[in-house]
């Protein structure tokens, strides 16, 4: 071997050891990887993919409990629809840092926009698994495409900014790379690429409830309004804040070692910040949905077993969480915030369930159960997602500012 | 039959409208309340002032990273509410130290203080000069005024138990809030007229029992 090529060799093995190996011997590390989390995530995993394998080489039939009456059922309302609501941190936080100038909030930007990416990925990961023949995806973009189909504006959308998302969270990767100049380069492009994200989220949040607008027969009256695609683009506004949230506190917790401790981020601050603005969504969000309902005029519904549970959804997870951000904020109590905001994300979750699992198809008699299979798929995608949020956290500038980027775009 | 076909689209408008207009007339008292801090919130003296990268202890120690080591002092605080600093007894180099127990000791008008460690570890050096002439510590509490380095061992777990930034600013402000309810109206106007508020709080405060109002402040609790 020349001197160079060894030179090179020896440069690159240093450099793989302190960014992948995170500066320890390949026997340390795979030492290191060896606690009981890491084996409760193998052990989803070693259930799991093989599951997920068998689904594409079966077909969907042989691990879930779809047809032709029930063709979306968990992988479509919690992988999908929910999934997008609850990437929406990163187009929230990034229009309320770059777009309205709140920039107190950027300890949480590249966080979120990290969740965000990661969100449609897996998003993108459930989505072939509900459809199948992931070589065809993209058909409906080039080869016959759909113009007058929701399904095509939701593809493209999720297709274009899950890239730009993957933009936004560059800079981060490149600094960690070391690849200044290709850095420097991305940071003139920064307000362009988020103006493109919130625009293009605000597009396909809103889209993914006009899907609903389909099937009005389908969706029980209490949930279905014309107004859908505004019912779910602000709640996703009100989840983004939840995840965010809620992400912020379970990433101080779980990687306490990647805080800079010279940076002096007063989270609880932060977070009532975010509380804020969680508690003028949720009320301005209820009286919208109020609105759906007058629309329809089915006040009578209410008094039936569904209005028991669109009670519940409403009153409980709208409006309570709403109050509570405004006295978390009022009594300063960054603790509650917390508290809402798990409730602001349950609350999402419970409405994208609501109206695309339990009152869809609400009076056919066969209704739809989910399959161990598909709960077993479900998980081993979020399990995934946390994986390599994991991995990118714990190498890449994400929790803390890279030194010699501090400040900058 | 007709009739209530020709109502209902008129009632449905009407309850819309009923909609739009209470979420307007309710949004004003909600937003209100939302604003409407707590008064512990909007009170700010600012008397007393702590840099961004300073974490203070609730026992009116500080720690500051300093490369690999942490700098420790008494903050402006303590400083301020014990007055003129006749000596200070620092821990010999090599002693270690433990997070909220007693690190040094300030001796003011011949009363000892004992101040606890905000963080873990060995102390690696200390102050010669602000032992040397004590008194001048007040004058920059957290930079020429340090009076320890320490070998941190659990820093980042330490760090978690100290405030910094605006809970910092906060913490001090509960603090100079405590004192001037017990302040002397004559002493209160001097201090909330703007300026800096005297050198050695305590003994003006209460001159019989000053040493037991510092120690009170100084403990860790």
């Amino acid at each position: 071997m020349s001197e160079q090529a060894l030179d090179r060799e020896v440069t690159f093995s240093a450099f793989f050891r302190e960014k992948v190996l995170l500066g320890m011997a390949p026997k340390t590390y795979a030492k290191s990887l060896l606690t009981k989390t890491n084996a409760i995530f193998a052990a989803i995993l070693a259930i799991g993919l093989p599951t997920m394998a068998y689904r594409f080489w079966k077909g969907m039939g042989a691990v879930s409990h779809l047809s032709q009456t029930n063709p979306w059922g968990i992988w479509v309302a919690f992988d999908i629809v929910c999934g997008v609501a609850l990437a929406a941190g990163g187009y929230t936080v990034a229009a309320a840092v770059y777009l309205f100038g709140q920039k107190q909030f950027r300890p949480v930007l590249r966080p979120a926009i990290l969740t965000g990416f990661l969100g449609y990925a897996f998003v993108v990961v459930g989505l072939m698994v509900d459809l199948g023949q992931p070589w065809r995806l993209p058909y409906q973009f080039f080869l016959t495409p759909g113009t007058t189909a929701v399904m095509y504006e939701v593809g493209w959308c999720v297709f274009l900014y899950l890239m730009v998302l993957a933009l936004e969270f560059l800079p981060a990767a490149l600094e960690w790379m070391g690849a200044t100049k290709v850095r420097r380069y991305m940071g003139t492009l920064t307000i362009g690429i988020i103006v493109l994200g919130v625009t293009l989220s605000t597009l396909h949040q809103s889209s993914l409830g006009a899907f609903f607008l389909m099937s009005p027969g389908k969706l029980h009256p209490l949930w279905y309004s014309p107004f859908l695609p505004i019912f779910f683009f602000v709640s996703s506004i009100a989840a983004g804040i939840g995840m965010v949230i809620f992400e912020s506190t379970v990433s101080h917790r779980a990687f306490r070692d990647q805080l800079d401790p010279t940076a002096h981020v007063d989270m609880g601050a932060l977070q009532l910040g975010l509380a804020k603005g969680g508690a003028v969504v949720l009320f301005a969000y209820f009286f919208i949905r109020l609105q759906g309902l007058a629309g329809s005029g089915r006040w009578d519904l209410l008094l039936t077993g569904w209005g028991a549970w669109y009670a519940l959804e409403m009153l409980g997870f709208v409006l309570l969480p709403s109050f509570l951000f405004a006295f978390a904020v009022r009594t300063q109590s960054a603790a509650l915030a917390r508290a809402a905001g798990i409730m602001t994300v349950l609350g999402v979750v419970l409405n994208r369930f609501n109206v695309s699992l339990i009152a869809f198809n609400w009076n056919v008699p066969d209704r739809y159960i989910p399959a161990l299979g598909e709960i077993v798929i479900s998980i081993t995608i979020v399990t995934l997602g946390v994986l390599v949020f994991r991995w990118i956290v714990n190498r890449m500038p994400v929790l803390h500012e890279h030194p010699e980027w501090r400040g900058v775009h | 039959m007709h009739e209530s076909d020709l109502l209902s689209p008129h009632a449905t408008k009407a309850i819309e409208y009923l909609l739009a207009v209470s979420y307007l007339l309710l949004f004003i008292p909600f937003w209100r309340f939302v604003n409407g801090a707590s008064p512990a919130q909007a009170f700010s003296l600012g008397w007393f002032h702590v840099p961004d990268n300073v974490h203070l202890h609730r026992g009116h120690s500080w720690a500051r990273t300093f490369g690999g080591a942490v700098a420790v002092g008494l903050d402006d605080f303590a400083h301020k509410l014990i007055g003129p600093v006749d000596a200070v007894e620092l821990p010999a180099v090599g002693t270690a130290l433990r997070q909220g127990q007693k690190a040094f000791t300030v001796v003011a008008d011949g009363q000892p203080f004992d101040v606890v460690s905000p963080v873990d570890g060995n102390v690696v050096a200390v102050n010669e000069v602000t032992r040397a002439r004590p008194s001048d510590a007040v004058r920059d509490p957290y930079g020429t005024g340090w009076l320890l380095k320490v070998e941190p061992r659990w820093l980042t777990a330490n760090l978690k138990n100290l405030v910094s930034g605006d809970a910092a600013r906060r913490f001090l402000d509960a603090a100079a809030e405590a004192l001037s309810g017990r302040m002397s109206p004559e002493l209160g106007v001097v201090l909330q007229d703007g300026g800096t508020p005297v050198n050695g709080i305590a003994r003006e405060i209460d001159p019989a029992h000053w040493a037991e109002l510092v120690r009170k402040a100084l403990r860790a609790e």
